[in-house]
């Protein structure tokens, strides 16, 4: 239930993290059902923490006697005395099998049927992405200094080159810079699973602290931006709000027209590396060219490991999986690359050797191979070693999984020349534009080249994910880098 | 019945596992065997073509050659493997498979860098690709590497490497190019390019790196590290509500850069200083946490030299100055900081009565 009667009065303030959204609201449901009921469960004993159950309180029988229409009788799930009785429910809950909907039931109808606050509706949308980290597409972006490219200054501490972030100074600043545009409201959290932090950004076009806008336009998740943080990487991810019901939602809010969702996200996009920035010490954001829903793909190609700039035939060093460490007497040659990437993994079962499969020779047309099509060890040999030469481990043994792969190619199609066995298709048009899209894209044209579908020898390197971008202009058969970005 | 199925699979398991492990063990000693200095300079005397007719061991020499292929494959292993150890950087060539490639033939530079517990981190490799500028000088350029982001390679690169502008032919800025080129010539003149001192410098970003976060690591172990679902149960604070965190520089800090990985959960003993929680704020290491039983926070800076450069501890009450002098001073190094920590702690304890 929303606050009783408070002065309203447009304000630069933050939308609070405890406005509460009513319990009834019908869309609160499907937010919440998205979650396991495991994750549930964690999430309320979250709240119910020590630390956290201020921020939380859950409905109990003291709430119960303000209240003038009393109509408890009717409710299935009766408030509790302590909140150890809540716990208690919960931990009951726990023990029990059954279905998610009975959590989310008592959670709603029973100890929070005052309301969800903002905060733990963002929490269960981060426990999602959480649980889920494909389930959005990630832009990267990268932070770039303005002003120090002309005159590198070896004086200047080097060891602290990226912006270091202090998740409330960064806030504070933040909102600064979107608060007289775009009332928001924002919240931080750690991923469990990745090193990742989260930012969940909530606007809307209200400019008041407790609007009176219909509660369904709080849960909209047209209206949520997400951005990543990475861990010590000049590079942050942020989400594309693209939800197919967004058109609908907004269609139905009156408001729609001053808030579109794309406008506001670029507002906070435009304000992040304002809100980074020092004195001195400016950043901008540039593109990288790289979408992609997985981050542990954006992680391997944006993040602060070692894989950033050497993909495809240069994985092989990102992974190590060339040679060991000085200390190990083995020849490198010796040694599978597999024991090579890790060292201390000979108590793991070795991974099947994948088996060689190719057309018959002198086949031209893209008969579907069958595992049963061997010709002859030696070249199946040979092209073992070009697609490993060519990929290296990505694609097998260390994957960036990108769901899409856009290349277009500047080149006037050639028949003498052409560079990639898809292209023949289509040789009228001057300019090609390839989309691959699939759960894996590099590891299934590192497939097709084990087939001997796509030549692995003569295949352009944009298409063993060496430049590490998901949307490429290729001309001669290399990636063009416009300087703009 | 599926008790004891699933009982014979997990000893099948094991035994499977232990006979993986001896036999690593075995090529380890195998090729440790091969490398020794005794059987190598055995071979030396024993060389393999000079055919001795006479006497005895016809068949000890048929052995000498047949495993002399190995002792050679194993001595230049070892060679190898002592200028990696000796140099720290060494230099390999690489053809980039790529058929479009106008410099196929790249310059790989590996660097190898130990850590504290005598173990070696992966090789970071950086891979040049050598062209020529307008003059016709010899220029390199950086095309791959596996430096993290840690160490700016870009910037070094700018720096150390800087190439000669020829305008590139971007679309539209060619001729504004140009222009500037007439007016402004000592904008292009060539600046040198200095390989050894970027190879060097990139060094000894990535040592300092290290060195920062074994520093941290030492601190912690000196304090004493509780890992979540492994050693819980022991030395942990009673009711405890504070968050696990998570190790960024743990034991599988080099796995968790690679992976991607969070790092394990871990907490701070409870130990003599009070302190609860000790770690860096961020994968680079050079500022770090503290956070003291009684709510008192501070961070400290390491310095590229081991040195604890600034201190700042806040409490309730403010600013605690004496705590920041004991943490920056005594020599300021980063190594010695739990002694002076305990010093002051052992000192306070000594003036208490008389107070």
């Amino acid at each position: 239930m929303v606050r009783p009667k408070s002065i309203r009065a447009p304000t630069t303030a933050s939308l609070p993290s405890n406005l509460r959204i009513p319990s009834s609201t019908p869309s609160l449901v499907k937010s919440f059902g998205k979650l396991t009921r495991q994750a549930l469960l964690d999430l309320a004993f979250q709240w119910l923490e020590d630390r956290n159950i201020q921020s939380f309180p859950p409905y109990l029988q003291g709430n119960e006697d303000e209240k003038e229409e009393d109509d408890e009788g009717l409710s299935p799930y009766p408030a509790e005395r302590t909140i150890n009785d809540v716990r208690n429910a919960y931990q009951e809950l726990q023990l029990r099998k059954g279905g998610k909907r009975e959590v989310i039931d008592r959670i709603l109808e029973g100890d929070w049927r005052h309301g969800i606050t903002l905060r733990q509706l963002a929490m269960v949308d981060l426990r999602y992405i959480d649980d889920h980290p494909s389930s959005l597409r990630w832009t990267a972006l990268e932070l770039a200094r303005i002003g120090n490219q002309q005159s590198p200054d070896y004086s200047a501490d080097m060891t602290a080159c990226l912006p270091c972030l202090h998740a409330s100074t960064f806030l504070n600043s933040l909102q600064e810079q979107i608060a007289p545009l775009v009332k928001a409201h924002y919240y931080l959290g750690r991923s469990t699973s990745l090193p990742l932090t989260f930012l969940r950004i909530f606007v809307t076009n209200s400019p008041y602290q407790h609007p009176r806008q219909a509660a369904d336009s709080l849960t909209d998740s047209s209206r949520v931006i997400y951005i990543a943080f990475p861990d010590s990487c000049p590079f942050i991810y942020t989400s594309i709000a693209s939800t197919p019901g967004s058109k609908a939602s907004a269609a139905a809010t009156p408001h729609a027209v001053a808030t579109d969702p794309r406008s506001l996200q670029r507002l906070v996009r435009d304000a992040i590396p304002k809100a980074l920035s020092l004195p001195h010490q400016r950043y901008t954001l540039k593109t990288t060219s790289l979408t992609a829903k997985s981050l542990q793909a954006l992680l391997a190609l944006r993040g602060p490991g070692r894989s950033n700039q050497s993909n495809g035939a240069f994985s092989i060093f990102a992974d190590a999986a060339l040679e060991g460490s000085p200390l190990d007497p083995r020849p490198s040659n010796t040694v599978s690359p597999e024991e090579h990437m890790n060292p201390y993994s000979h108590h793991k079962k070795d991974p099947n050797p994948p088996t060689e499969t190719e057309p018959p020779n002198g086949q031209k047309a893209p008969k579907r191979p069958t595992p049963t099509d061997i010709d002859g060890p030696h070249v199946s040999r040979k092209r073992t070693r070009t697609v490993q030469s060519r990929f290296g481990t990505s694609g097998s043994l260390s994957t960036a999984p990108l769901d899409r792969l856009d290349a277009r190619l500047l080149d006037p199609p050639n028949p003498s020349s052409k560079s990639s066995p898809a292209q023949t298709q289509s040789q009228t048009t001057p300019t090609l534009s390839l989309t691959f899209a699939g759960a894996d894209v590099i590891s299934g044209i590192r497939k097709l080249a084990e087939l001997g579908i796509v030549d692995a020898k003569r295949m352009p390197s944009w298409m063993t994910g060496e430049d590490a971008v998901s949307v490429a202009v290729v001309r001669g058969g290399s990636r063009v880098v416009k300087d703009s970005g | 019945m599926e008790y004891d199925d699933h009982e014979l699979d997990s000893q099948i398991a094991s035994i499977r596992a232990e006979i993986r492990t001896l036999q690593h063990r075995r090529r380890i000693l195998t090729s440790s065997i091969l490398s020794s200095r005794p059987l190598q300079r055995l071979a030396k005397s024993h060389p393999p073509q000079s055919a001795q007719p006479k006497t005895s061991s016809q068949d000890q020499q048929q052995k000498w050659s047949e495993i002399s292929p190995l002792l050679q494959t194993s001595a230049a292993h070892s060679e190898l493997n002592h200028h990696r150890i000796g140099f720290s950087t060494t230099t390999f060539p690489f053809k980039d498979p790529d058929p479009n490639t106008d410099a196929p033939n790249l310059l790989g530079i590996r660097i190898d860098i130990g850590g504290k517990d005598g173990t070696y981190a992966k090789p970071y490799y950086i891979l040049l690709r050598t062209g020529a500028n307008a003059q016709g000088a010899r220029e390199v350029a950086v095309h791959r590497h596996t430096v993290p982001a840690v160490v700016d390679l870009g910037r070094l690169e700018r720096g150390f490497l800087p190439r000669s502008k020829v305008s590139t032919p971007t679309d539209g800025e060619e001729g504004e190019g140009e222009n500037e080129m007439q007016l402004k010539p000592w904008k292009f003149k060539a600046k040198k390019q200095d390989l050894k001192g970027f190879v060097r410098e990139v060094r000894k970003l990535l040592v300092v790196w290290h060195l920062r976060c074994d520093a941290v690591r030492y601190l912690r172990e000196g304090l004493g590290v509780v890992r979540r679902g492994v050693d819980d149960a022991e030395g942990v604070y009673e009711d405890d509500e504070r968050p696990w965190e998570r190790d960024i520089l743990g034991a599988n800090a080099a796995a968790a850069v690679d992976v991607g990985g969070p790092g394990e959960e871990t907490r701070i003993k409870k130990n003599d200083l009070g302190i609860v929680s000790l770690g860096p704020t961020a994968l680079e290491a050079v500022y770090v946490r503290l956070e003291w039983e009684d709510g008192r926070v501070g961070r400290f800076k390491i310095s590229s030299t081991g040195v604890v450069e600034k201190a700042v501890v806040i409490g309730d009450s403010g600013r605690d100055k004496e705590m920041e002098g004991v943490i920056t001073g005594g020599g300021g190094r980063v190594e010695t900081l739990l002694e002076r920590l305990r010093e002051h702690a052992s000192r306070g304890r000594d003036e208490e009565p008389v107070v």
